[in-house]
């Protein structure tokens, strides 16, 4: 993975000095909190309902077990034990003290991480899919240009100040985990017809209270030519982008108002006149210098058969079950990649102790070739281990509660931290993905629904995702009492879709069974091996709507 | 309101004038709109001229005035003031990189507005060299500030030169 040279160590010190005489300034009152806020959020720092919450970049969420261990000592030292892995694929801790935060900024730093740019309206951490440089069938390893971009876009000059945030994510894989259709810019890596790589490059897509799903707006940009698109859309956006209103200053707004082909226009005009200048084109020097760390690391010789694996399958059912749904193939056949769930039964999603980061930043050094990656499903995954190990690997995890065999099964759900901890939420949403976790409680029975991704929503702002749920819940408020709204058919992979409202939203007693009645139709429903999305699209919304509804 | 340029306070000979206005002697500054509409006029004194570019109260979407407009009065213009009405409102960083980067501006750009101590750095990365501060600012403040980021990532206005390219 990228490590930091002299440079970047010096850029990131910078921040830590320059956000300690921001906060100075602040506390002694030089600077008032309308003008601070700006700067606190540019280093992932927000007032929450109850406490500041400090959100601290996993740059597309690719981290070693040194980072993992300084982030269980954060922790411990300036949060109450605990941390929350984000739909980012970032971690936040929800009560860190003002005058604190340098202190802690530095202590990240002597690890290479930051909080810079994690919020406030500029380009935010670049995420990418979670299985990157060891799923089979990728055209790249996608973090190398997402590094790249990573520093481009941080402390751009011209991009500080966007008239709203701004998110990118990439893959280099045709099963799109990273949900990049659903991003300000997504991008996938690809080759064109004469074998040369470059950057297939999608625009305007977006959650939040007016979801779009991105345009395409280039089949190829060249790899080298990259940065300088980049920096035309962000051009074109920062100087027609909507400041009126903030529900309107996303970038898909923009793209929706002047259609595809006047933003495609807008762009390649700025493109020309920022690619004849040259002066963005990476040099191959540094391409090539940042690709090594990404470089496959040094992987053992082995049977692609492993005899203790095996033996092991066919000795522990529960290993076996979990083998079954976490375990996802490596593209060295010895190799396995593992998902570890943040989401035990009846607990909150993303949530992890100090304890588990430690055990977690342990096997990693152990076994793991020193990796762990941060899913924006929030979840976490060791990238590289040997299928030899996976027995020692399971019973390490189970000892912490880190073996739930759920993985991509209904109780599997994003969910954004709700009216428990956000202020603009309407709606808890952390004790329903735990109602619902409870209730379908049973892992054969999970396993028997399928593949069903339940995302939950406490406000219209989508920080859950709801949009793109195969099963949507988004919390509502009426007068003071919390409803939920259920959405169906939703999905961020390369079939992207948002989903369809069912109806009438339901009280918080009513959406459980709701979302019970829901899975057992589409039960009754299914045909042969049918994912609840497949029979969803074959079906349409309306039995779900008259079971949903029948009695009322 | 203080000019700083050159690392120095400097007295503005220029004065702004409303479009309304007579044109008072020596050095002016005039609206977008009134440069359209006297650009002969304007262009024919020996005084020298430039004009403000305001980022908002155009149109219902805020979106501001359009740098690329002045690309026929670039000789005749020795100041351009980009208007920061908020310091959220970053559209002007775009215009001031426009004008250096894609119209070749060799004058003077003018920050104007709200523009304070965390968005000097920034502005004078993308080509502004002209800062109109509030009156408490000290020189002192405005060379910490400009000096807080050591280094860069990305060229822009100031630097062709940035880290990727040296490393």
């Amino acid at each position: 993975m990228y490590r930091y040279d002299e440079f970047d160590h010096k850029l990131v010190q910078d921040r830590v000095q320059q956000f300690r005489g921001q906060v100075m300034r602040r506390v002694k009152g030089e600077i008032n909190e309308d003008a601070f806020k700006p700067l606190r959020l540019m280093n992932g720092l927000y007032l929450q309902l109850h406490a500041y919450m400090l959100r601290v970049a996993i740059p597309y969420g690719t981290l070693n077990s040194r980072q993992m261990d300084k982030l269980a000592d954060i922790a411990d030292k300036y949060d109450r034990g605990y941390g929350h892995f984000t739909t980012r694929q970032n971690i936040q801790y929800n009560w860190p003290k003002l005058e604190q935060v340098p202190d802690l900024l530095e202590e990240l730093a002597e690890v290479e991480m930051h909080a810079i740019q994690t919020s406030g309206n500029c380009i935010r951490n670049v995420t990418a899919d979670q299985y990157a440089g060891v799923i089979d069938g990728e055209v790249e390893d996608p973090r190398v240009i997402s590094e790249i971009i990573r520093q481009w876009s941080t402390f751009h000059p011209e991009f500080s100040y966007l008239p709203r945030k701004f998110k990118i994510a990439v893959t280099a894989h045709e099963n799109d985990r990273a949900a990049i259709r659903f991003h300000d810019i997504g991008i996938v890596c690809v080759t064109n017809d004469k074998g040369e790589k470059g950057y297939e490059v999608h625009v305007g897509g977006g959650l939040g209270r007016t979801p779009f799903i991105a345009k395409k707006l280039r089949d190829f940009v060249p790899a080298k030519q990259l940065l300088a698109y980049l920096e035309a859309v962000m051009r074109v956006y920062n100087q027609a982008g909507r400041r009126d209103n903030a529900y309107k200053a996303r970038i898909k707004i923009l793209v929706h108002e002047l259609g595809q082909e006047e933003m495609t226009k807008r762009v390649e005009a700025e493109f020309a006149h920022i690619d004849k200048a040259n002066v963005l084109t990476v040099p191959e020097k540094e391409l090539a210098r940042i690709a090594a760390y990404f470089a496959p690391p040094a992987y053992e010789t082995l049977e692609a058969e492993s005899a203790i694996f095996e033996q092991n399958l066919a000795e522990h059912a529960d290993f076996a079950r979990w083998v079954d749904t976490n375990i996802v193939a490596h593209k060295m056949p010895a190799y396995a990649i593992v998902n570890i769930s943040l989401k035990p039964i009846g607990g909150i999603p993303g949530d992890a102790s100090s304890t588990q980061m430690r055990a977690i930043a342990d096997i990693a050094r152990r076994y793991g070739l020193d990796e762990i990656r941060v899913t924006h499903e929030q979840n976490l995954v060791l990238p590289h281990v040997k299928k030899d190990d996976l027995k020692q690997i399971y019973d390490l995890l189970l000892a912490q509660d880190l073996a739930t065999p759920n993985h991509g099964l209904i109780s599997d759900q994003i969910a954004c931290p709700g009216l428990d901890y956000c202020d603009l939420a309407n709606a808890r949403s952390i004790p329903l993905a735990q109602e619902i976790s409870n209730r379908f409680a049973d892992i054969d029975r999970q396993k028997n629904i399928g593949e069903l991704k339940i995302k939950i929503s406490g406000c219209i702002n989508a920080c859950g995702h709801h949009h793109v749920g195969h099963i949507g819940i988004l919390g509502v408020d009426k007068k003071g009492t919390e409803f939920y709204q259920i959405t169906l058919g939703g999905t961020s992979d390369e079939t992207a879709a948002i989903g369809k409202i069912t109806g009438a939203a339901f009280t918080e007693h009513e959406v459980v069974d709701a979302i019970e009645t829901i899975v057992e139709t589409y039960i009754s429903l299914r045909e042969g091996d049918e994912r609840f999305l497949d029979t969803y699209r074959r079906v349409g919304i309306d039995p779900f709507k008259e079971r949903l509804y029948a009695s009322h | 309101m203080p000019l700083i340029k050159n690392k120095n306070f400097h007295d503005d000979p220029f004065t702004r004038v409303a479009d309304e206005a007579e044109l008072p002697e020596g050095a002016v500054i005039v609206t977008l709109e009134r440069l359209h509409k006297d650009a002969e006029q304007l262009m024919a004194r020996a005084a020298d001229l430039g004009v403000v570019i305001q980022a908002d109260n155009i149109g219902k979407t805020q979106l501001g005035e359009d740098v690329r407009e002045l690309a026929p009065y670039l000789e005749a213009l020795s100041v351009i003031a980009l208007e920061f009405p908020s310091f959220r409102n970053g559209r002007a960083y775009s215009s001031a990189r426009i004008l250096r980067d894609e119209l070749k501006y060799k004058g003077e750009i003018r920050a104007i507005g709200d523009v304070a101590y965390d968005q000097w750095a920034y502005m004078a990365r993308c080509g502004i060299d002209a800062f109109e501060v509030n009156q408490d600012v000290t020189l002192e403040q405005f060379n910490t500030a400009m000096a807080e980021l050591s280094d860069a990532y990305q060229p822009a206005a100031d630097t062709q030169n940035a880290i990727p390219w040296r490393r």
